[in-house]
């Protein structure tokens, strides 16, 4: 903790805590996972910048989609980011999430995947290098304290699109919608 | 009277900010263990900030109160424990209070999170109470010991007949103290006995409901825990000290030779916890038990 952000931490507590304690749950999908091992341990020590994996969606508020989603884990990735409490953040890891990477022709995966769940940021390669995590999480730090990493608000103010993306892509979901459907914003 | 008043109130207080103080000291030792530079000593309590600011998923009734019951079991057993010359509360029968409140801890966080309907929670509160029952053995031997050889049960009184020497040192009693100090991790909840809140295995057993404000209060009652294994090890086994500094830094030693202990061991199973608990440190216990009882 500097010393010249007490000053921080007394005007926004919520901000900073959220911003220096990030707990990821990683959702082992693809291949990307297998780059998170070397990031935890001692060569890239992340713990130093309070990020540490958490072993329930509870207890996270960081979620790292490590690589491709197929139709299957897309089920899964829905209910684990609604499962985890308000702030939270969502990074893709790799180039399969942002537009399907190398499986850009495959029947079974999601190409555009901030289609069905918010993305608030993106790391770009195949696979990106330790290092490029490490300057996304200082990028997800100047989001935070800008208050432009919301995807968990928009997520709640456009259930109604997300929704439909979801079920448009798995079909009939067996669980009742999380927050109420609004189809437009009143005014608009 | 206003002397005591403070005391019941600072002595929590003191409690969680040493507890919290070796938890970040924990994560920071076991850093440099792993040749990784760790993180700032105040990260317990930026990750409680973090807790208790998000949102918190409760499941009923009994998941709120459980907790609050742990939590006030283990403020309660901190202020029956001698703290370097200050006592909150310190009756006659300090040490059996102790004993039976101390159950209280494990007892009311499985209360609370066997509301929540996950079966790795069902898992992670048997290894619990298997674990508060397999260490409650050698641990009532021990105090048994202490009491015969001092012919009270109030903590207070022990650590006071300590003056002369420490009770470890002492020839039938430094079985005592080795029996203690082989329960110890057990009683701290670190890694060789770490199987209740195994993140690997169950995805950390009770605590895998809890989010939020609910983890914040867990993290809070595992610093308590803390320190009340360390204390009472102080208290009974390295004389007390005159004042709370001395206290605090006996406390260091001890723990900072659990965190050793933690950073190399890898963890058991249930049955091999048990299986030790019941033997070494029991047999040593009951040996301390019977050479002091026949010597006093």
């Amino acid at each position: 903790m500097d010393r010249n952000q007490i000053t921080k931490w007394i005007k926004n507590p919520k901000k900073m805590g959220s911003k220096y304690s990030l707990w990821a749950i990683y959702f082992c999908t693809g291949c990307g996972i297998i780059e998170i091992p070397p990031i935890l341990t001692s060569r890239w020590d992340a713990e130093r910048f309070g990020i540490k994996p958490a072993p329930s969606p509870r207890q996270a508020n960081l979620f790292l989609i490590t690589g491709y989603v197929t139709l299957k884990t897309l089920k899964a990735v829905v209910r684990t980011y609604e499962q985890m409490p308000d702030p939270k953040y969502t990074v893709g890891f790799g180039s399969c999430p942002i537009n399907g990477g190398m499986y850009w022709d495959s029947y079974n995966t999601i190409k555009k995947l901030d289609k069905y769940i918010p993305i608030d940021g993106w790391i770009a390669g195949c696979m990106p290098r330790p290092e490029s995590i490490f300057i996304a999480v200082t990028h997800l730090w100047t989001m935070i304290d800008k208050g432009i990493a919301d995807g968990y608000e928009k997520y709640k103010e456009k259930y109604f699109y997300y929704r439909k993306n979801q079920e448009k892509a798995l079909g009939e979901l067996d669980w009742p919608p999380l927050h109420p459907m609004k189809k437009k914003e009143e005014g608009q | 009277m206003i002397i005591k008043i403070v005391e019941i109130i600072a002595i929590p207080v003191l409690a969680f900010l040493v507890g919290i103080f070796f938890l970040g000291l924990s994560r920071r030792i076991m850093a440099r263990i792993h040749w990784r530079y760790g993180p700032p000593i105040t990260q317990p309590i930026i990750d409680i900030i973090r807790f208790s600011y998000q949102e918190s998923v409760s499941h009923g009734v009994i998941f709120d109160l459980g907790i609050i019951f742990s939590l006030a079991a283990s403020i309660a057993v901190v202020l029956f424990i001698p703290l370097g010359g200050m006592c909150a509360l310190s009756s006659s029968g300090g040490l059996l209070v102790i004993l039976y409140l101390m159950l209280l801890i494990p007892l009311g966080v499985a209360l609370s999170s066997g509301e929540g309907a996950n079966p790795n929670i069902s898992i992670g509160i048997s290894r619990k109470l298997i674990l508060s029952l397999g260490y409650e053995v050698p641990l009532i031997l021990i105090l048994l010991t202490l009491m015969t050889r001092y012919g009270t049960i109030s903590i207070a009184d022990i650590v006071s007949q300590q003056g002369s020497g420490w009770t470890i040192f002492s020839v039938p009693l430094f079985m005592s103290g080795i029996a203690y100090f082989l329960i110890l991790p057990a009683i701290l909840e670190i890694r060789p006995f770490d199987m209740a809140s195994a993140p690997q295995e169950i995805s950390s057993g009770h605590k895998v409901e809890y989010g939020g404000k609910y983890l914040a209060i867990i993290t809070i009652e595992h610093a308590f825990t803390l320190f009340i294994g360390l204390a009472l090890f102080v208290d009974l086994f390295l004389g007390g000290a005159s004042n709370p500094l001395f206290f605090f830094i006996k406390m260091l030693v001890v723990f900072i030779l659990c965190i050793f202990i933690n950073a190399v061991f890898p963890r058991f199973r249930i049955d091999q916890a048990i299986r030790y608990l019941w033997k070494w440190p029991t047999a040593l216990a009951l040996a301390g038990l019977i050479a002091t009882s026949v010597m006093w």
